[in-house]
């Protein structure tokens, strides 16, 4: 088994909510994930804010706005304007969801998954190259969570990952809490997915954790993405078995809802720096754990 | 097949939010063709979160509106959705389409409390000063060329707001019982760079009309001439419901 160093940096997802808690704990990250659409939309002093980060601790660049995965091209514009706000903060990459959002004429604000075809494959290989044009660092892609998936789909998540990414040398960032609660929703071994993944495609990591959700009009539980809670063990646990095969430069944690449980926060980059140390005291020929039963 | 796709996506966005899909009010005909593999139950739990967080975003900007709107609370939000479906992804974008939505449901069917307009027109103006303060883009930032000395005009963070009611007590804390007073009100709200709260409060009809012409710099030398205009000016610079370049 190839095995990987564990040093990544530990660091979490910027949000302007929790600003100054953020900029007083700043000697707890070794960095901070900036969503660059927030430095596009964000008010004067809320750009402010994450420009006066720069040189104080690394920053690394993550998207939610290009809609990659709509069957129109690219919007150019809003490229260009990424590509300068990656250059000001002298980020190492830049990552996006490997989804679509909108159409012309309708915004869902929500991720929505492509039909995983070799078709679409191809669309996307073609605008994965246009954003490499056009951004000066290595671009990532990003699993994300489904809540249905499309009938016609022909290829694993892994195999459509792996199928983009090895055409266009695009990373993958990867989400562990999506993977986690696709396995739940849709019933597969997320260990298996890990396994399917090309050795040495993961550049970055997001961690998160959330809730149950019961359904109400059946006995069905569905497990939404709502980043809002800690760190679930058995993700931390999919975070070490990623690391026997993937050598991942950041791992960020992402918290997008109850903002203010500080403690929660801090003790999840805790939990992810001990899983991180075990892995660097232990030899790492075989994973930490095994696959689910 | 050219577009294939693009049509997919329109489908199903179509579809996500449709008030069938949301609200599960739907017959196997109204489900595109194209989209009758895709897990019904699935497909309605997509369409219900999306349409959660943005009424979150809405409901977020109008309380005391919905709290008025009493029974009336589901049929407008099941009109609502029928009507305007989610064009941009932004809190603002979908506030106003909201309250354009509901100036003209108001036309067909009268508000359940006589003050209800002029409630929802002022929780919109709150969430307009609040935008400009939290999310205001980055053009409207610039230094304006037009901002030149001795100009003068109404600051963005400044939402004018004429109500056929005294509406003031329902946005106090304990509003309750409150009985409002039926008489034509000029409001302001305002939320200047350096105020933690926002302020609602009534302005004279000469203020109203001054801050209402004011929407843009212009020359105060136009109002040099009239002492009455020099000192209301200065009275409103001095509560910063006007930016004053020297």
């Amino acid at each position: 088994m190839t095995t990987q160093s564990c040093s990544s940096a530990v660091g979490l997802g910027y949000r302007s909510a929790i600003s100054d808690w953020t900029r007083a704990n700043l000697h707890r990250f070794d960095l901070l994930e900036i969503t660059v659409d927030h430095c596009l939309h964000g008010s004067k002093a809320k750009r402010a804010a994450i420009f006066d980060l720069v040189g104080q601790i690394p920053l690394t660049a993550h998207g939610v706005g290009l809609s990659i995965g709509t069957d129109v091209p690219l919007d150019l514009a809003y490229l260009d304007q990424v590509a300068d706000i990656v250059e000001r903060l002298a980020a190492p990459a830049y990552s996006e969801h490997l989804a679509f959002t909108r159409v012309p004429g309708r915004d869902l604000a929500n991720l929505l998954p492509l039909p995983k075809t070799e078709a679409v494959a191809e669309s996307i290989i073609a605008k994965v190259q246009t954003v490499q044009s056009h951004i000066s660092v290595p671009f990532l892609l990003e699993n994300i969570s489904y809540v249905f998936e499309w009938p016609d789909s022909k290829l694993s998540d892994a195999e459509f990952l792996n199928l983009i990414c090895r055409e266009t040398g695009a990373g993958l960032l990867l989400d562990v809490e999506n993977v986690y609660l696709n396995s739940r929703n849709h019933g597969f071994d997320p260990f298996d997915f890990l396994d399917s993944l090309s050795p040495g495609l993961v550049q970055e990591v997001h961690m998160a954790g959330g809730i149950d959700l019961p359904q109400e009009s059946t006995e069905r539980v569905f497990f939404p993405d709502t980043h809002s809670h800690p760190v679930p063990d058995a993700a931390l646990d999919l975070l070490d078995y990623a690391l026997t095969r993937h050598g991942p430069a950041t791992i960020i944690l992402e918290r997008d809802d109850r903002l203010d449980r500080f403690d929660e926060i801090l003790d999840d980059i805790a939990r992810i720096r001990m899983r991180l140390n075990a892995r660097g005291s232990i030899s790492h020929a075989e994973p930490a754990i095994g696959p689910a039963e | 097949m050219p577009n294939r796709l693009l049509d997919l996506q329109n489908n199903l966005l179509a579809y996500l939010t449709s008030s069938a899909a949301i609200f599960g009010e739907e017959d196997a005909t109204s489900v595109d063709p194209a989209l009758r593999g895709i897990d019904r139950e699935l497909l309605h739990l997509e369409a219900r979160f999306s349409h959660d967080k943005r009424l979150a975003k809405i409901v977020g900007a109008f309380p005391r509106t919905f709290e008025l709107f009493g029974n009336q609370q589901a049929a407008v939000v099941r009109e609502f959705v029928q009507a305007c479906p989610p064009v941009e992804i932004g809190r603002i974008e979908n506030v106003r389409q909201f309250h354009a939505f509901l100036v003209t449901w108001w036309q067909r069917h009268p508000p359940n409390a006589p003050h209800l307009v002029d409630v929802a027109a002022c929780e919109l103006a709150c969430a307009e000063v609040r935008v400009d303060r939290d999310d205001r883009p980055a053009e409207l930032e610039n230094d304006d060329p037009r901002a030149q000395q001795g100009t003068i005009r109404r600051p963005p963070w400044v939402v004018l707001c004429r109500c056929a009611f005294d509406i003031r007590p329902i946005f106090e804390p304990d509003s309750r019982n409150s009985v409002l007073e039926k008489r034509d009100t000029r409001l302001v709200i305002s939320l200047p760079p350096d105020a933690n709260d926002l302020e609602i409060f009534e302005v004279n009809p000469v203020g109203f009309d001054l801050l209402f012409m004011l929407d843009d710099w212009t020359e105060r030398a136009v109002f040099a001439e009239a002492l009455e205009a020099r000192k209301l000016i200065a009275s409103l610079a001095a509560r910063k419901l006007l930016e004053v370049r020297v």
